[in-house]
């Protein structure tokens, strides 16, 4: 009687998942004519990340005969490390991986390349060169023309580079949080007139970073100029100084430089940042290159491949915004 | 818990529930073949022993965590602290590789940074057991609390940073390369499931864990060990997420303070689909990893299939219910 019942509820469930199976093996690996294109992204949650797989989705849908598969590691390494693994058992015509962090990453994608898997790696490096090329970007670049920026803003507000500054940080420990202080710092002990007066760490999150420029705020008489490490920070920031009247008083500067209506390009539009640097989402080369893998037989890509970051401000905001909002985001 | 006044006979009522979930088990599996993606040569990857194995190292450390979860809750208590206790052993393997017991030999090295990363996490397990069993706070806020706190010690002890272990010629190395194993990880699970089930079916102890999530009144006026088995049972969950914590620092290469965060969940969802009862008393080690199984098993079919990772989300919602429901059903009479 028992098994009988429970039978009966493992049947109903059965058919229910045979029924989200089907939905799904329509579109089989196994098709001859298809290139499987695997994508393993580090989390789905940033902003940065959606509108990388955003900006993904919408390039190789392009081509018909590729099919694209994204996972999302949920900013967890070993489900990331389970991921690639099922991914490498599907042998895909080639793999894509953004990785959460370096070292967990590294032995996996090895892996890949040993099961002769063409793979990139995308934005974040690994220990060791298990990938056929790497398509990133450079956060200490990003950070320079950031310090340059506010150095030269400060020029033209007082007549020589001095002033007041804070830096509000992300994640400690982070490869961008590390690397983007260290551009901007090289800027600034050229120019020892540059104070930095507060570094709060407000882990790349616009409300800590508000609760934290708050407390800065009540600290420090004269600042004239914030550097977010990413723009939802500098927006916090902005909105503490805003909630204090003292907005107008100083200058924020973010980085990331997103497309669509909640990215930091619109908030150069709006008035509300002075400037922002498109880290860029690192896609369209990934995409470029891995189409050139798939298709063209002698094709050997470089090693690497570094993605030149941009500036945004008020006068070429509008053209970025068209360029880099993904449509439906 | 259930009333002093309504007996049930406790064999007859968890051999069907432990059916059922291996049907469970086998509907998984045999749908996961059915509609398994098939390889260039025409096999099912499903049943490539690489996938197979790769399965049963993916669940081998929430695998291991839910065993002594297991016992936890088989007290009528809650262990959520085992994420954060992971983190910290993580955190102390990969310090005591990388910068203490420098000039000693490798194996010796090795030993002496598992012994400490161990040691300390199931220091922090009796901590938890001694403030339960002695302070009678609940079970949930004491784990809570820990959780929040051992979180706090690992970010702090290794200065909110990833504690590197490498791909060179030195002990970490050699350590991540051999304890990342899959025979080595899937292997421990396998002795460590072993030994609890062997634990829990044989032995007094065994007995007076259950006894005691069935009925703390009726095992206090039996005299059964109440304080001592409760500390023990936090001290094996504290052991096993460090255990966990040193294959988890070896398969990452990386000492990692954020690591392991909702664990606690996914070891609950694992006994709990396995048939143990949350408030006590009910359930088997057996459950336990028939349901971690589950757990993986539908993971891999899904990953394979290529459904959405949403859907997956939930997909398992529902299968963690229905699990529940259906063994609800058949202890029902």
């Amino acid at each position: 009687m028992r098994i009988e019942r429970s039978l009966r509820g493992w049947a109903a469930l059965l058919i229910a998942a045979v029924g989200l199976g089907s939905c799904s093996s329509g579109s089989g690996v196994s098709d001859k004519k298809q290139f499987f294109v695997a994508f393993s992204q580090a989390n789905n949650a940033e902003p940065y990340r959606a509108a990388q797989n955003a900006l993904m989705a919408r390039l190789f849908d392009q081509y018909p005969d590729v099919k694209l598969v994204i996972s999302d590691a949920q900013q967890d390494n070993s489900r990331q490390v389970a991921q690639v693994e099922t991914f490498i058992r599907q042998k895909p015509d080639l793999l894509i991986v953004a990785p959460n962090e370096r070292a967990a990453l590294t032995a996996v994608m090895g892996q890949a390349t040993e099961a002769k898997i063409p793979v990139i790696c995308l934005e974040r490096d690994i220990l060791q060169p298990n990938y056929t090329t790497y398509v990133h970007s450079d956060n200490v670049a990003i950070g320079r023309l950031a310090g340059q920026f506010i150095a030269d803003q400060l020029q033209k507000k007082y007549g020589k580079p001095q002033g007041n500054v804070v830096a509000m940080r992300g994640l400690l420990g982070v490869e961008g949080e590390i690397n983007r202080a260290a551009g901007a710092k090289e800027v600034f002990d050229r120019n020892p007139r540059i104070k930095l007066v507060a570094e709060p760490v407000a882990d790349w999150i616009q409300a800590r970073a508000k609760d934290r420029m708050t407390e800065v705020l009540r600290a420090q008489p004269v600042i004239d100029a914030v550097y977010g490490h990413n723009d939802p920070m500098a927006v916090g920031a902005y909105l503490a100084a805003k909630e204090l009247g003292r907005d107008k008083e100083m200058i924020f500067i973010g980085v990331d430089g997103l497309g669509g209506a909640a990215g930091g390009i619109k908030k150069v539009m709006d008035g509300i940042l002075a400037a922002t640097f498109v880290y860029p989402l690192c896609v369209e080369k990934a995409v470029e290159i891995g189409n050139r893998i798939l298709r063209e037989r002698q094709f050997q890509p470089e090693k690497e491949y570094v993605i030149a970051p941009a500036m945004v401000t008020p006068e070429n905001a509008a053209d970025f915004y068209r360029k880099l909002t993904v449509p439906g985001e | 818990m259930i009333s002093a006044g309504k007996a049930i006979p406790v064999r007859k009522a968890i051999v069907p529930a432990r059916g059922s979930s291996l049907i469970a088990l086998g509907a998984i599996v045999l749908l996961a073949i059915l509609i398994s993606p098939t390889a260039s040569d025409g096999s099912r990857i499903f049943l490539q022993i690489g996938n197979l194995t790769d399965i049963l190292r993916q669940i081998s450390l929430i695998g291991i965590i839910s065993l002594a979860m297991t016992y936890v809750i088989l007290t009528g208590g809650i262990d959520l602290s085992v994420g954060s206790v992971l983190a910290l052993s993580t955190a102390l393997t990969a310090m005591g590789l990388t910068r203490a017991w420098q000039g000693s030999a490798y194996s010796a090295h090795v030993f002496y940074a598992i012994a400490a990363a161990v040691a300390a996490s199931t220091i922090a397990g009796a901590l938890n057991g001694v403030v339960i069993a002695t302070l009678g706070i609940q079970p949930f806020v004491v784990t809570l609390a820990s959780m929040i706190g051992v979180r706090g010690l690992a970010k702090w002890l290794s200065g909110n940073a990833n504690i590197d272990i490498g791909f060179g010629q030195d002990v970490a190395a050699a350590f991540a390369s051999v304890f990342r194993e899959k025979a080595i990880v899937i292997g421990s699970y396998v002795l460590l499931a072993a030994a609890f089930w062997l634990v829990l079916s044989r032995t007094v102890f065994g007995r007076h864990v259950r006894a005691i999530g069935d009925n703390e009144k009726a095992a206090q006026y039996a005299g059964l060990p109440i304080r001592r088995t409760k500390i023990r049972v936090y001290s094996l969950s504290g052991l096993l997420s460090g255990f966990a914590g040193v294959l988890y620092a070896a398969e990452n290469h990386q000492g990692n303070p954020n690591a392991g965060v909702a664990y606690e969940l996914d070891a609950i969802a694992a006994v709990v689909i396995g048939g143990t009862r949350l408030s006590g008393g009910k359930g088997s080690i057996s459950g336990t990893v028939i349901g971690t199984l589950i757990m993986g098993v539908l993971t891999n079919l899904l990953r394979l299939n290529n459904v959405d990772s949403n859907v997956e989300m939930m997909i398992k919602a529902v299968i963690i219910v229905l699990a529940v429901a259906v063994q609800r059903e058949s202890n029902a009479d």
